[in-house]
């Protein structure tokens, strides 16, 4: 009997005491900083890389754009290196396409693409290498490096735009940049695809493949499509003046609008604005009930007026460039093909 | 019978004793103090009840039952509740009433009971309810909710709190293994910078908020408050605005944690991300294109790519488990659930593995931890357990044994006196 006793006597002190540790435990625990390993559960893509001392980073960073950099000089950032993965394994040819549409060039073909294109080496993995040229204005200096990489399947592209002086010069520092990149595929699919073949050109005023319809100025002199330009009119006046009007589009927002419309803003002799001065060259507008982005940049020379759309995660570009007094002139007709597109 | 008289002196001159040396816990054994404890455990748990209604059972056990006290407001409903309603009435808390009444029973059994054979039924019903309480206060301090979904076909060998977040950052830029590097929720709360060895770039918390509304900022207008200094991330290119709510405890109530968070490398800022927490785990974003990305926020950093994400704060497990199949049933004609099945393989430690059926009321149970059948979508193909790890479940089991030995020993006990005085009276003379 006195052993019972014993033992209630010392589960009832025990208890006392649990209870009290209990109440400073429930009222002191505080979490801490925890760090550990596990097995990898991420399956996307994996882009990393070290950044030559010479270039900066840019913040406006949106869509397929998995970095951008720029290139600190005296004159503040110059040229624009970008980082994009695609799902796919892209056709070269449609990427210098791509990016020679912008400069100027008719398409390139295969075989020319050869000739332009080479293939280098760095640290044990090699890159295709391709230099373009801006043809659409005599004198331009501006110049695009291409650097493509593919790995099971999947390819990374950096973009080097910029002044061919510029690249030049930073020949060396693109090639470490890309020495110290770490590429490694997703298994999962990722927001950026591959810029897919453009659906064929929509046959004026009719609905075929669902994509948009307009209405073009009769006067407008339709030239031949491309496989990147949807549509492709040049305009004239009496005194030999010319505009080139393009409609193109592109999965995802193709670097997103500062990129485009800072790239547009070289090709009319205009200096790369920041974020804030943006604002200067775009204004909403409405586009077949979409908000969309109008763009007004007039130089020296030269204008442009585009409008930028995006639908269901593709980008669409309306864009007429070329003399500045016969720009002014078909302004006005400009907004009226903008009036008339159509999505179905 | 001189000898029974003097031990019974004996036994009453311990007590005496014990009284003398225990003289300030006579007070606290009042037998008043103990009724008055328990008519205020029985407001507590009516106030409770009906404040369940408006706050939640979250709301209403953090409110009435895990405080010292509560602020409790007539209804406005209630007669005369219009005037009476702005009165604020403390009500005492559970901590407080629980606390007391263990202090009252242990005085009562220092300083008033006699350590008998014929009351050692009384000490131990006391004992038992003493533990009760005690396990009550374990299973508040120590007892996790978690839930773990799992998708048909799939295994899974983490769980995540129901409430409560954690900043998570992952390095993943070797293939095989990433580095997880967790700042809970208590860290976030106090705000300022956050420095760890296992980062190497710092964290200044800029606002954290257990809930929010968040909206895509319109056209033309600036985001609001905090949100319009995030410069990198969803929270730039969604345009989000972040508006500040509070917790809901409802049963139905869906927080959405918030962070805007600068990182810094030494001084210089690598930009002002957003992280939102989704309520029913972060992989829900995946539903949503622009947000998607709220699983998973790319940093670069040195060469490294590091993923952020603010999510439920997460336990791995040393062991995994697969959803073989899930079934549910409902009474004929009606959405009224009949059952829920979850076929499942654990896939234990050593390639050792154990299938199990889990469905209603039969939980399985692995290391410490209880997985109950919580949710199905039979539709979407997943299930989802509520898993409980509370170390002190056996405490209750321990007490309620305790209280049922000495009620039948008190009974017993008096019985076969009562019996024996009967059968001596019985006796002819």
């Amino acid at each position: 009997m006195l052993l019972g006793f014993k033992i209630s006597q010392f589960i009832l002190f025990q208890t006392v005491i649990v209870s009290g540790c209990l109440l400073l435990f429930s009222c002191g625990e505080k979490k801490e900083i925890q760090s550990y390993e596990i097995p990898s559960e991420y399956d996307g893509p994996v882009v990393t890389w070290e950044l030559p001392d010479q270039w900066g980073e840019n913040p406006d960073l949106s869509g397929p754009m998995a970095g951008s950099f720029h290139v600190k000089t005296e004159l503040g950032p110059m040229g624009r290196i970008g980082v994009m993965p695609f799902r796919e394994s892209v056709s070269s040819t449609d990427v210098a396409n791509m990016f020679g549409m912008e400069l100027g060039q008719s398409t390139i073909s295969d075989d020319e693409l050869k000739k332009i294109s080479e293939i280098k080496l760095i640290e044990g993995r090699e890159f295709e290498w391709i230099l373009l040229s801006d043809k659409s204005h005599e004198g331009s200096t501006r110049a695009v490096l291409l650097a493509l990489f593919r790995d099971k399947g999947e390819t990374w592209l950096f973009p080097f735009i910029a002044d061919h002086d510029l690249i030049k010069s930073q020949t060396r520092n693109f090639e470490s940049f890309l020495a110290s990149t770490t590429l490694r595929a997703g298994a999962i699919e990722i927001r950026a695809k591959a810029p897919a073949l453009p659906p064929p050109p929509p046959a004026h005023h009719t609905h075929q493949n669902q994509g948009p319809t307009w209405d073009i100025p009769s006067h407008w002199v339709k030239r031949e499509a491309s496989s990147v330009r949807l549509a492709s009119y040049e305009v004239k006046d009496v005194n030999g003046s010319t505009l080139d009007f393009s409609v193109t589009s592109f999965p995802g927002d193709v670097g997103g609008i500062l990129a485009n419309v800072n790239r547009w803003l070289g090709q009319i002799g205009i200096d790369s604005v920041e974020q804030d001065g943006l604002k200067k060259y775009i204004s909403p507008i409405i586009l077949d009930d979409k908000d969309a982005q109008l763009v007004i940049a007039e130089g020296t020379t030269d204008s442009l007026y585009a409008a930028i759309l995006v639908v269901e995660g593709r980008s669409w570009f309306f864009k007429i460039t070329g003399d500045r007094t016969l720009a002014k002139v078909e302004k006005s007709n400009f907004l009226s093909f903008l009036d008339s597109v159509c999505f179905h | 019978m001189s000898k029974d008289i003097n031990t019974r002196k004996k036994r009453k001159s311990s007590l005496g004793s014990r009284r003398k040396k225990f003289a300030w816990l006579v007070p606290l054994a009042s037998i008043r103090l103990t009724l008055t404890l328990l008519s205020l455990s029985m407001i507590l748990i009516f106030v409770a009840t009906l404040e369940q209604v408006r706050i939640g059972i979250r709301g209403a056990l953090a409110e009435y039952f895990e405080s010292m006290f509560g602020i409790w407001h007539y209804p406005e409903q209630f007669w005369g509740g219009e005037f009476l309603h702005v009165i604020p009435l403390p009500i005492p808390g559970g901590y407080l009433l629980g606390g007391l009444l263990i202090v009252n029973l242990t005085a009562a059994y220092i300083t008033r009971f006699q350590w008998t054979g014929k009351k050692m039924g009384i000490q131990l019903i006391h004992l038992g309810i003493i533990m009760l309480l005690v396990g009550q206060l374990a299973t508040q301090a120590m007892q996790e909710e978690s839930r773990m979904q799992i998708n048909k076909g799939e295994s899974s060998n983490y769980i995540e709190r129901f409430h409560g977040v954690e900043l998570a950052f992952s390095d993943v830029t070797v293939p095989s293994t990433q580095k997880v590097v967790t700042i809970p929720q208590d860290i976030l709360e106090d705000g300022g910078t956050v420095r760890t060895v296992d980062l190497p770039f710092k964290i200044k918390v800029k606002k954290f908020g257990v809930n929010c509304d968040f909206t895509v900022t319109p056209q033309g207008s600036n985001r609001e408050g905090h949100a319009n200094e995030v410069n990198r991330g969803v929270g730039q290119t969604a345009n989000l605005t972040i508006r500040d709510k509070e917790e809901d405890f409802s049963s139905e109530g869906l927080n959405f944690g918030y962070l805007i968070f600068e990182i810094l490398d030494g001084t210089k800022s690598l930009g002002t991300w957003l992280s939102l927490a989704h309520p029913g785990g972060n992989h829900w974003w995946k539903q949503s294109p622009k947000l998607s990305d709220f699983a998973f926020q790319p940093i670069r950093h040195d060469g490294r790519l590091w993923g952020v994400t603010l999510r439920s704060e997460r336990e791995y497990l040393p062991y995994s488990i697969e959803l073989i199949d899930i079934e549910n049933e409902f009474y004929q004609g009606t959405e009224i659930p009949f059952n829920f099945e979850s076929d499942i393989v654990l896939n234990m430690e050593k390639n050792q593995t154990r299938q199990a059926l889990v469905y209603m009321n039969t939980p399985l149970r692995h290391a410490g931890k209880t997985f109950y059948q919580y949710q199905m979508n039979a539709a979407a193909d997943y299930t989802v357990f509520q898993v409980i790890r509370n170390p002190s479940w056996l405490i209750p089991y321990i007490a309620c044994i305790l209280v049922s030995i000495g009620l039948l020993w008190q009974f017993s006990f008096h019985l076969v006196r009562f019996l024996r005085k009967n059968s001596n009276n019985a006796k002819p003379a």
